[in-house]
């Protein structure tokens, strides 16, 4: 594999993100936001502890879904991006397989999490590992029952959506959801890193 | 996000071990319009809690460690440099344009004549038939509470029109609980 996580790392860690005279941030075809972590972590959390167990699935599916569409269509910003051709671009010598190590590298270089691919059959399975992740921080203290990296699930489906889904749809009506993402480990949960296990959902 | 603009002085870094984007110390993350406007769908279609209310609380909770923070570093103690560095900060975090058109301990007005929140949901799902803006009303009543040297909950804000209505602006009051 020729990617180079850590130049990838390095090099997109540093792209600036400057707003408009509207406030607003327009980039890789979407418009960008950069808030505090705590303020997702927040909500998340606040919504799951309250609703109950029996909602609490449906609660955790919604906050997934909210990833899922987010890294589909960000994630096909990105990868079709002026940077991405730049930098990951010359690295890449199988696709999808090395698009999907570049886009973890980049995901890493957003701060999302400092993740990695650890297992990729290519179709059909892949397994990410977190190292350190914001939304682990909804615990400061002890370990928790509950896997909390709803964002990480949601865009670690997302990418192999966009590497094995077939062509990228901006309508989202093909394409996403071809793929499911579960946690099985978490720092949060009292584990040494996050880990996390994507494959094709049963109706793709 | 800018280090240093005319109202406010953040030190942004990224952390190479961690892998953090750090302003001012605390964490920061880049999202989309696309989660910002399914977490507010959660909010608005969650009938399991009052969603809208607690997007708005989280986010008014957020913001106010922010500016509390921010303006005891910085010995910001006018409201009249309170409310220009807040304003500052909502448009480099890319939420658009907000403009306080006045404010006491009671009351105040609020406008957004560009929206983060209105204009990804209207680009994801054209207009809506009601104002959607709960992190903007979170933000609003942080701003005035740590402006005025509240605790958070002492103001309800609403949003009385909307950009994601058809509105040109959308515009808030603000009253002192």
């Amino acid at each position: 594999m020729a990617i180079d996580r850590r130049r990838i790392i390095e090099a997109l860690s540093r792209v600036s993100v400057a707003p408009s005279e509207q406030g607003l941030i327009p980039a890789f075809n979407v418009y960008v936001n950069q808030f505090p972590a705590a303020l997702w972590n927040g909500f998340a959390e606040r919504l799951t502890r309250r609703v109950g167990s029996d909602l609490l699935p449906v609660a955790e599916h919604l906050l997934v879904n909210a990833a899922h569409e987010c890294g589909y269509h960000t994630g096909y910003g990105i990868i079709t991006s002026e940077e991405w051709k730049a930098v990951v671009g010359p690295m890449i010598e199988r696709v999808p397989e090395d698009v999907l190590h570049g886009a973890f590298a980049v995901f890493t270089a957003w701060g999302w999490a400092k993740s990695e691919i650890v297992e990729l059959v290519p179709g059909e399975k892949m397994i990410v590992r977190a190292y350190d992740y914001y939304e682990a921080d909804s615990t400061a203290f002890g370990t928790t029952r509950k896997p909390s990296a709803y964002m990480i699930r949601g865009v670690s489906a997302a990418f192999m959506d966009l590497a094995y889904g077939g062509q990228y749809d901006a309508s989202g009506k093909t394409g996403l959801n071809t793929f499911e993402c579960k946690q099985t480990k978490g720092i949060e949960c009292g584990d040494d890193y996050g880990e996390f296990v994507v494959t094709r959902t049963a109706a793709a | 996000m800018a280090t240093m603009s005319q109202h406010m002085e953040l030190a942004a870094e990224f952390d190479p071990r961690s892998c953090r984007h750090l302003i001012d110390g605390q964490p920061y993350v880049l999202h989309c319009h696309h989660y910002a406007a399914l977490y507010t769908q959660l909010a608005e279609d969650c009938g399991m809690l009052d969603g809208k209310r607690l997007l708005a609380e989280v986010a008014e909770d957020t913001f106010y460690q922010v500016f509390s923070g921010y303006f005891r570093k910085h010995g910001i103690e006018s409201v009249p440099d309170r409310i220009a560095a807040a304003e500052e900060y909502f448009r480099i975090t890319g939420m658009g344009i907000l403009k306080v058109l006045s404010a006491g301990p009671d009351y105040g007005e609020v406008e957004i004549p560009s929206s983060h929140l209105d204009e990804g949901w209207i680009k994801k799902w054209g207009r809506h038939d009601r104002p959607v803006n709960h992190l903007g009303r979170g933000f609003i009543a942080s701003l005035f509470c740590a402006a005025f040297d509240r605790p958070p909950r002492s103001y309800s804000v609403t949003e009385t029109i909307s950009i994601v209505c058809g509105a040109p602006c959308s515009r808030f009051e603000v009253v002192a609980e």
